[in-house]
């Protein structure tokens, strides 16, 4: 090699080695960028723009934009004429996901405007903005309550303790930066009833309002609900003989940061505690009927109760239950389900309530302190939304007592709790906008992919953005 | 009121004997060990019942008779004999 050849081949060395570590950084810096991601409307961040990014937006340079779910019996003949007669256009067709239109607006109206127009269509299943992802320059303040066994709460805040895996939590304490919670959100703990006089949970349970006229059933008759439903004795009277429905109220709301025992993802909620399975954890189709319907009677007396938690199930069909939980939709209430503990796929067996195809129904997969999905935790691509911590999951149990249990029983309520808190923020949040907001809420594991319809765990720093 | 493992045992014992119409003594322990079980139900719901989807720490009992074998299971608070001719009952 003459001196010449020599020198060029050093100088491309020299060219692909600087490449190489240009490349890397960008890498780290888009890690970097990745972890201070937020989530905002378009429509929101037009409303929010300078004069001069107004301009740009009446330039038509960025248009209000929807995602509109159309019902699987609509066809794409059908779907084109509506947006026709709407003076709209469709922009994108979700391959994977027939039916889901993202349709821009020609007369560029507001997004919270077309997607009201589309929601009432009957062709509709939902209707929501086009969220776009944009770099966010704020820093996020960490918030730690002062319940002395915070540090055992590894699914709010994971440290590595006991040989979990750091960040493996749902980003509580990120979360709490924003949010607490509100004593206006109701959650119904639709269980073994709930030990309400518990010391971390008494502060946070729903009591029936003075103005409030006592639940009457044509059946049952006049029941005094001073402290919620109990459906098995159809008295008025939950108080919990298991310690299961105690263990699932305080994952959602224990009394935060009051130096007693635990935090709830919720520090502030009020939980309606209702009975319908007995001192072994069991009950009826019927009592579990009995006490939803007692939820929307509650509802349409003005209680704001938005979210039902259901930590229990059967491989047992039935349609009486699904036309209530379907009432419940229609009364615009979540209804938070545990996908089951048999380590089976829902897909090809599924597990009632939680497989239900209604849309206010949303089934949870338990994870444990490395994300990995819970040996015990049923999974399925199409059925099992989303996944929660629910492996060693410490809680309140009955006589002020706290005790570590798992399950999908523990997970349903860490969505639940996530999904109060999202109420908290936007109290005028529909029941098929606070769906769609959990299932975008969440961190993607690889490890979920293909086993649950997100493929992640959810993030409430995320839900309540 | 609370069941112990040995409480649980007999109950089982004098259940699959009335069951099977023979005589307790016919009915013979396997084994009994310790176990977690899917639900509250202990995996073996009746129809028509719901039950917590927390892992429940119980007993799992085998027990025979006529050539059979016989799987029932039981926690503090119950005792439930599993998939017996395909159903599952709680004692």
């Amino acid at each position: 090699m003459n001196r010449n050849n020599f020198l060029l081949h050093l100088a491309l060395a020299i060219v692909l080695i600087l490449i190489a570590a240009f490349a890397g950084q960008l890498s780290r810096w888009r890690k970097q960028w990745k972890s201070h991601v937020r989530i905002m409307p378009v429509a929101e961040k037009r409303r929010a723009s300078t004069a001069e990014e107004i301009a740009l937006a009446e330039g038509r340079s960025t248009r209000a934009e929807v995602l509109v779910k159309f019902k699987s019996s609509v066809s794409s003949e059908t779907i084109e004429k509506i947006a026709e007669r709407l003076h709209d256009r469709i922009e994108d067709r979700i391959e994977n996901d027939p039916g889901l239109e993202a349709i821009d607006d020609l007369d560029d109206a507001d997004a919270a405007e077309i997607v009201a127009q589309y929601s009432s269509l009957p062709e509709v299943e939902y209707a929501e903005p086009n969220y776009e992802i944009s770099l966010d320059t704020t820093s996020y303040a960490l918030v730690r309550p002062s319940d002395p066994r915070f540090e055992d709460q590894w699914a709010l805040s994971n440290s590595g303790q006991r040989g979990g895996k750091e960040g493996a939590d749902i980003s509580a304490t990120r979360a709490w930066g924003t949010t607490t919670g509100s004593d206006k959100v109701v959650v119904a703990v639709l269980d073994s009833g709930v030990d309400y006089t518990h010391e971390d949970l008494a502060p946070n349970m729903w009591t029936r309002p003075a103005n409030l006229t006592p639940y009457h059933d044509n059946e049952l008759g006049t029941i005094e609900d001073e402290n919620g439903f109990n459906a098995i004795d159809n008295s008025s009277d939950p108080m919990d003989e298991n310690g299961h429905g105690t263990h699932c109220a305080g994952i959602i709301g224990a009394e935060g940061s009051n130096d007693i025992g635990i935090s709830g993802v919720n520090w502030k909620v009020r939980i309606m505690p209702l009975k319908f399975m007995n001192a072994g954890g069991f009950g009826t189709t019927k009592d579990a009927i009995e006490a939803i319907n007692y939820v929307i009677d509650r509802k349409k007396a003005g209680v704001n109760v938005r979210i039902i938690s259901a930590s229990w199930g059967s491989t047992q069909r039935s349609r009486a239950l699904e036309e209530i939980i379907r009432k419940a939709y229609e009364n615009d209430i979540l209804f938070v389900a545990a996908s089951g503990n048999a380590n089976t796929n829902n897909d090809r067996n599924p597990h009632y309530p939680s497989s239900y195809n209604v849309p206010n129904v949303i089934s949870v997969a338990a994870l444990d302190r490395n994300d990995q999905l819970a040996s015990f935790s049923n999974y399925g691509p199409k059925s099992v939304a989303i996944a929660a911590p629910g492996v060693d999951i410490l809680s309140t149990w009955l006589g002020n007592q706290y005790e570590e249990k798992s399950g999908t029983s523990m997970a349903t309520p860490v969505i639940a709790g996530v999904a109060a808190l999202i109420v908290a923020e936007h109290p005028r949040i529909s029941v098929d906008e606070l769906r769609q907001k959990l299932l975008a809420s969440v961190d993607s594991l690889p490890q979920l992919k293909g086993k649950i319809a997100t493929g992640g765990r959810i993030n409430a720093a995320k839900a309540v953005e | 009121m609370s069941i112990s493992k040995d409480d649980a045992v007999e109950k089982a014992r004098k259940d699959l004997a009335q069951r099977l119409k023979v005589d307790a003594g016919a009915v013979k322990e396997q084994s009994v060990e310790e176990a977690d079980f899917p639900d509250m139900a202990l995996g073996a719901a009746e129809d028509g019942e719901m039950s917590g989807q927390m892992i429940t720490r119980g007993w799992r009992i085998r027990l025979g008779a006529n050539e059979q074998n016989y799987e029932y299971r039981a926690d503090k608070n119950q005792v439930r004999l599993f998939k017996f001719k395909g159903k599952n009952y709680r004692i």
